[in-house]
This record gives structure tokens, sequence and C-alpha cells, in this order.
């Protein structure tokens, strides 16, 4: 069946009916049997959307058997898959010994980061109480009621009047 | 060891072996790691076929398939056999080429240059059902042409085509890979079908003023 550009892009414009597309694939694979093929028959008979789709899918069929499947990687794929397997589980065995270790230091390693920021957190609190109070310290501070302390006398006359301001020296 | 011989060594029909495979990978799970590797072995031709027709870069499928085995030993103890191994075995495959093209962001080839109208004769001539392409290098070429023409599809269609037309799988087989209706894999085949024809038509058959118009428009 040699393709013919200007009556395929004519053809083009037709399409399979949507409620049929599963049947003409079954057609195709060859797969229809009894009065679900005499149906499609039938259909094929009166439209010529899904008659030239079938015949569109039977040459795409053809294109595809061009293609050839996968190579088998051969039969020592299986060992190459077996030794990294093995490789595998041993990268996980050598993990596994440490894992106790690492989840114990994991856990040690956040409690202690938890302890410094409670720690952090409550001097910086302190810190700013302390800074808050100065203020009201400053303003609530009680003068000085204690009188000054009095100066001893140099002289002589300097007793003579000190006893005269107190009038402990009563004549 | 002995376990794992008889079961190698069950004949091979159906039914037979279906049980045989099924009593592989009960051993497999128990930690042989013969019967594991013939699982492999059984497998492998298939998983390939998978892989490299849902990736686009050849050398990157080996890698993956033994991504895919190395997953399947792995999690093969949760495995509980309600479906068949194989099933669940292509499930993973999927998974694993999806996950990687993720990964690697891989994106669709892109062929700049048309064909020329000798290329479009030579893949005409494969087409055509009376005058198929007999000579290795024809052939060589058509498929050249193919993928190229392949890369024009969504990557839906590529896939499904791949794994049905390419690698064999049948449609029960693909909805179940693909966790998709029977039906649907119908359609969405049929329509890949048409969108493939739609490429061969307007990539091929279009001449080269029709092309120059197309891109301006």
């Amino acid at each position: 069946m040699s393709m013919n550009s200007e009556n395929r892009n004519a053809e083009s414009s037709y399409v399979a009916c949507p409620r049929y597309e599963a049947a003409l694939e079954d057609q195709l694979q060859g797969t229809l049997r009894g009065p679900e093929a005499a149906m499609i028959a039938d259909h094929l008979a009166t439209c010529v959307g899904c008659r030239v789709a079938l015949e569109d899918a039977a040459v795409s069929a053809r294109l595809l058997a061009i293609a050839e499947p996968a190579t088998d990687p051969g039969a020592g794929f299986s060992r190459i898959v077996m030794a990294r397997i093995r490789q595998e589980l041993q990268i996980n065995e050598g993990k596994s010994i440490w894992r106790p270790f690492v989840a114990v230091a994991w856990r040690f390693a956040a409690t202690a980061a938890f302890a410094l920021v409670l720690l952090v957190s409550f001097d910086l609190g302190r810190h700013s109480q302390w800074v808050a109070d100065q203020p009201i310290v400053a303003e609530n501070r009680i003068p000085e009621i204690a009188p000054d302390r009095p100066s001893l006398p140099a002289s002589r006359d300097d007793v003579i009047l000190m006893m005269a301001d107190t009038s402990h020296g009563k004549q | 060891m002995a376990a794992t011989a008889s079961a190698l060594s069950l004949p091979v029909s159906r039914r037979e072996k279906g049980e045989e495979e099924r009593q592989l990978v009960r051993l497999a799970q128990s930690g042989e790691e013969a019967a594991f590797e013939e699982l492999i072995r059984r497998h492998q031709q298939r998983v390939f076929g998978l892989v490299s027709g849902i990736l686009r870069r050849r050398e990157d499928v080996e890698d993956v398939v033994q991504q895919v085995f190395l997953k399947v030993f792995v999690s093969l103890k949760r495995f509980d056999q309600r479906a068949a191994f194989s099933t669940w075995l292509y499930k993973i495959s999927v998974n694993e080429c999806w996950d990687y093209l993720r990964k690697k962001k891989v994106r669709p080839l892109v062929y700049e240059a048309d064909l020329s109208e000798e290329q479009v004769s030579r893949l005409d001539g494969v087409v055509s059902a009376d005058q198929p392409a007999t000579s290795s290098s024809d052939r060589a070429e058509a498929r050249d042409l193919l993928e190229r023409m392949m890369e024009k599809l969504p990557e839906q269609d590529r896939e499904l085509l791949v794994l049905k037309e390419v690698e064999g799988f049948s449609v029960q087989e693909l909805a179940e890979i693909l966790d998709l209706n029977v039906n649907t894999v119908k359609v969405r085949l049929f329509r890949a079908r048409a969108r493939l024809m739609d490429v061969y038509r307007r990539r091929l058959h279009s001449k080269p003023e029709q092309q120059t118009e197309g891109k301006e428009g």
C-alpha cells in the first residue's frame, strides 16, 4: 500500500466515531469475535471515517513493525545486578552498625541545643527586666535622711561654739 | 538451594510456570539469592524493553533497570503475591522511569531538519505492504526515520505505541502496568496511531513551501 500524499491529506479530515475506537483497536488486533465482529463489520460498511481510521491504524502497525525491540542485556546482567545488590546491602549494613550511636548523638545534640536556648532566653529575659526596672528604681530612690557627719572641732573655741549650738552646755 | 533447584527444573506449562514463579518469589522472599537471580534472568529482557520504551536515552537504560531490580529486592518481602510478580515488577519499572525523567528533567529530543524526499520515498517503501524493505541498511534508515517521527508524538502516545507494538506488551498488561481501564488503553492506542499517521503525513509529505507557510503562520 503506497502512500499517496494528496489522497491521504484529503482523507485525514476523517475521524473515527469515538464509541467505536476501542472496537476498532480490537479489530486491528484481530481479537473481535461473534456478534461484536459482525457489528463492527456492519458499521465499517457504512462509516467512511472509521474505515479510513482503521486503514491508517493498519499502516501505523506496519510502520512500527520496523522498530526493533530492546536487546537482551545478556546472561551476565543478572550477576551484575546481584553484585550491585550485595554492595548496597553491605553499605546499608555498615550504616546500621553506627545507627544506634548516631541516633543517641543526635538526641544528645538536640537536648543540649534546647538547654542552651532555654538558658540564653532566660538570661535575656532577666537582663531586659533589669534594664526596664532601672528608671523605676531611680524615681523611687528615697533621699538620704541621715545628717552630715559632724566635723571634729579643730580648736578649743570650736568646742565652746558647738556646745553653745547644741545647748549641751546649759548654763 | 535444593528447593531452588527443584523450582527451576519444573516443567514449563503455562499454569505450572505461574506456580513455579510464585515458588521462586517465595524463595527469594526467604533470602535465597539464587532464586532472585533467576527472577532477574527471566524478566530482564521485558524490563529492558519497558524501560527503553519509556526513556529516551539508551545509555541510561541499564542503570535504571539495575535500580529497578534493586528496589524490587529491597521491597520483595512486602510483596503479597496477590498480583502477578511480573505486573508488580513492571509497575515498579514504570514508576522508576518516571522518577528518573522527573529528576533528570529530560526534554524531548528535537530534530530540526525534516526528511528529504528520498527519505520519504524510502519510508513509503518500508510501509508499503507490496515492497517491504529487504536490505538491512534500508531497514536501519527506516528505523531512524521512524524514531524521528515518534519524537514528534506526545510522551504518552509514544510510550503506548512502543510498549504495545515494539516491546510486545498486551493491552491487558498495559492496563495493569499503567493503572488504566482496558478500554481506555485501546482508545488511547487507537488515537496514538492516528496521531502517528498524522505526523507521517504532515512531516513527511508536506512540501517545503507549505512548511514555510506553516512556520510563518
